[in-house]
Order: C-alpha cells, then structure tokens, then sequence
C-alpha cells in the first residue's frame, strides 16, 4: 500500500483548511470540552469528599471508582446506549445517536479519572492546609476550596488527563453517537470510518491531529507535575 | 477584675491505650499570657489541638465565654474567636499579604477594611522587607512571624501557639520571642506550649506544666 500519496493529501486537507476536516476537529473539541466542563465540578467534589471524610464504605466506593477506571468503553457505551434506547428508561427523552448522547458518554468515561485523580491530590496534600484554614475561620466548603486551590496542578492534571482521554475515545462515540456526519461524527469515528472506506487521507489527517493533541496534553502534563514539584 | 475567658474540664484523650490527657482541667482569663511546659510526647500539642478544635477528645466539657460544649462537639462559630498555629506553620501559595488577609476574606470582611489591617500586620510582625517574597521561600522564622500575623490579624479572643520558637534559627527565635512578648504585653489572650526557657519566664505570664496526663499549675 502507498502511504505516501494519502499523506501527502492528508497534510493538504489540513493546510488548506478542508471544511469537513475542520467541522469533524470542531465537534469533537466542543464535545469533549462541554463534557469535562460538566462533570469536572462534582467528580472533583466526590474526589475531595473521598479523600478527606470517613464513613462506612468509603474504602469499597474507592475501589468501585477506581474499578471504573478499567471497564471498557465500548462496555460504558453500551449502558448508556441501552439506557437511552427507545425502550430503555431514558428513552422518551430521545438522545440516542445525537451530540448530547456522545456528552453524556464522554462524563461517564472522564468521571472515574477525574475522581481518582483528585482524590490522590488531595491525600497527597499537606494536612495543615485543611486545618490551617479552619482555624482561621474558613468554613468547611471555603477549606475545601482552598485545599483544592493548594492541590490545583494535581486538579489540572486530572481535567487534562480526562480531556486527553475522551477526546480520542472511540467505542463509546460510535456506540451512541451512530457516527452521524456533521452531528456526531468526531475525530475517532471518522478515522475509523474513512480508513473502513479505504479513504486514508482523511483518516491520517485527523490522526496527526490526535497525535498534536496528546503530544501537547502530555507536555502540558510534564510542565504542571515540575510546578507540583516546586512545592 | 480578671474574667474567665475559656474552661475546659475532665479533658481526657485515649491514644494507643495510653491515657494521654487524664482529666485536664484549665481555666483562661481574659488578657492573659500562658505557657503550657512539658516533655515531648507530654500532650501539649493534643491539648491545643483539641482546644482549637482540630482534635476530638474523647471526653470533657468546654465553655467559652460561658457558652458550653460537650466534647467531641466543637461549636463552629468558636473558630472565628481561638486561632491555632502550628509548630511548623503552612503559608497558602499565594503572596504574604494574601496569606494575612486570608482569615478576613474568610471572615466576610470588605477589602478595603482588611487592607489596611494586613498592612499594619506586615509592619507588626516586621516582615515588610519579605513581602514580595514568595512564602515558600521564606525562613522558618520568616514564616513564624507571617503566622502570627495572619492569626493576630482576626484580633482572636483566644491564641493558640504550638511551639513557636522550635527549630528556628537564633535570629528567626529571637525576633519571634519579641512578638510573643509583645502579643503577652498588648493583652492578648494567649496559650504557648513550648519548652523555650526564654518564652516561659515571659514576663506577666502564668505558667502550667503537662506531666503524665495532669496539668500542674508552676508557681
């Protein structure tokens, strides 16, 4: 097989600003931001909570999270997929196979990583910072606040992390999302569509754009563990 | 006429089968110094701690200002008037000024009803040549004075201070034992613990020693 002439034509697509490349690149950043915006708030909070407070089956609730962190996505795909089904119990709210699906999946596989990760950060951090704004009178929420705000390049690091993981997933995106052309078709599914059709060029130019992605998630990974390291 | 600021009675704290606190009973007045001795591991800083709220203990009463909680309950709104300071203080990663003011900002307080309070707290705690320095970066005593400020900032009732002086250099000791005096001087109710033969012989100061789980007043 040439490789050759498909990335030639892929880097072509790309400078030349093909506008279905470009609107496939588009929804799938706002899809992933619009998802890590929504869930990052209360996994945080849960990862702060599991971290800090005791109380009957917080151990077991770790682990089941932690637990969620391996589970397949084409498996979490089809949860929600069989939720929101015409049949299933979701189904009257007609989401199936539309943008807001793909969101809903991207929370569930971002949820886990974003809980795990600020829990670490958080029982990573100095147990002073808790009590010491306390005792100058902080409440309990503007303790936490500031505790998180100690921790906050383990708290990036997660939303990074997160980010990085559901803007290249695929099982999940194909599974509700139905890889509809110009509503739910991201940079994943129409790799794996357009190399299916044998049309490399577009399939490779979305890649590099993955490639560029996790390059610059994984640098910027490397710049805020050096500042966590300053502490 | 002196009055009774806080109290605490049958204080008792278990720790590895150990009677740690064996029934402390304490008793502070208002506008008064006082200096809490006693070897390591004597229970000194379980004591503060449970006093400040920080620790539950696993029994005992303590009124403040009269008003009386049954202990492990510490009642929120006494945090706002006893402030603890760690032997070893964290400073926020934000500015000393920032630092200072962060128990006002806590408090609901205006900025421009705090800022000229911060400013007074710099320049009482003499850590004007280091404010642009960030705190992390600071000595231990630089950070002990910050410390202080930021709790002496809140104007608190009752100031609790773990061991102020330990590990400091001789400069950051001396210039930190010149604030405690001052805080004793200006009226502040303060309880130190420490084994600083130089804090403990403050002048003004009553002094109580920690022995085997039982406070003994030291004449």
């Amino acid at each position: 097989m040439d490789l050759l002439e498909p990335t030639r034509e892929a880097f072509a697509l790309l400078l030349r600003g093909d506008p279905e490349l470009l609107q496939i690149i588009w929804l799938s950043l706002w899809l992933s931001l619009a998802a890590i915006a929504l869930v990052s708030p209360p996994s945080i909070a849960l990862g702060f909570l599991l971290a800090k407070r005791r109380f009957p089956g917080q151990r077991a609730l770790v682990v089941l999270v932690q637990a969620f962190l391996s589970f397949p996505t084409v498996v979490i795909g089809l949860v929600i997929y069989l939720l929101l089904s015409r049949r299933g119990p979701l189904g009257s709210f007609e989401l199936l196979f539309s943008p807001t699906a793909i969101v809903i999946g991207y929370m569930a596989i971002a949820f886990p990583i974003l809980v795990v990760f600020t829990v670490s950060a958080v029982q990573g951090a100095d147990p002073r910072v808790y009590e010491t704004a306390r005792s100058l009178g902080a409440s309990r929420m503007r303790a936490a606040r500031t505790t998180l705000r100690e921790v906050r390049f383990g708290i990036i690091a997660a939303v990074v992390n997160a980010f990085g993981r559901v803007v290249s997933e695929v099982g999940c995106a194909i599974m509700v999302g139905g890889n509809i052309a110009g509503l739910t078709r991201n940079m994943p599914t129409a790799i794996a569509l357009e190399t299916s059709k044998g049309d490399f060029a577009q399939g490779i130019a979305l890649g590099m754009v993955l490639m560029a992605l996790a390059v610059g998630i994984n640098v910027v990974m490397a710049l805020l563990q050096g500042q966590g390291g300053l502490k | 006429m002196s009055q009774t600021l806080f109290e605490a009675e049958g204080i008792v704290r278990r720790l590895g089968g150990r009677r740690v606190l064996d029934g402390i009973a304490l008793n502070l007045e208002r506008g008064q110094g006082y200096v809490l001795s006693g070897d390591n591991g004597s229970g000194k800083t379980t004591l503060l701690r449970i006093l400040s709220g920080l620790d539950a203990a696993d029994a005992g009463v303590l009124r403040f200002q009269g008003e009386q909680a049954l202990l492990p309950r510490y009642p929120d709104g006494w945090r706002l008037r006893a402030v603890y300071v760690h032997q070893h203080p964290y400073l926020f990663h934000t500015s000393v000024a920032g630092n200072i003011a962060y128990g006002l900002k806590a408090r609901g307080e205006a900025r421009e009803r705090w800022l000229h309070k911060v400013e007074d707290a710099i320049d009482w705690a003499g850590v004007r040549e280091v404010v642009a320095v960030p705190p992390q970066k600071l000595s231990g005593g630089e950070k002990q004075r910050v410390a202080l400020a930021r709790a002496k900032v809140l104007a608190p009732q009752l100031l609790l201070l773990d061991e102020p002086t330990a590990n400091l250099d001789a400069a950051g000791r001396r210039r930190t034992i010149e604030l405690l005096a001052r805080l004793c001087a200006e009226g502040v109710s303060v309880l130190i613990a420490c084994h600083d033969r130089e804090i403990i012989e403050l002048p003004g100061v009553r002094r109580f020693h920690l022995e085997d789980g039982k406070l003994v007043p030291v004449a």
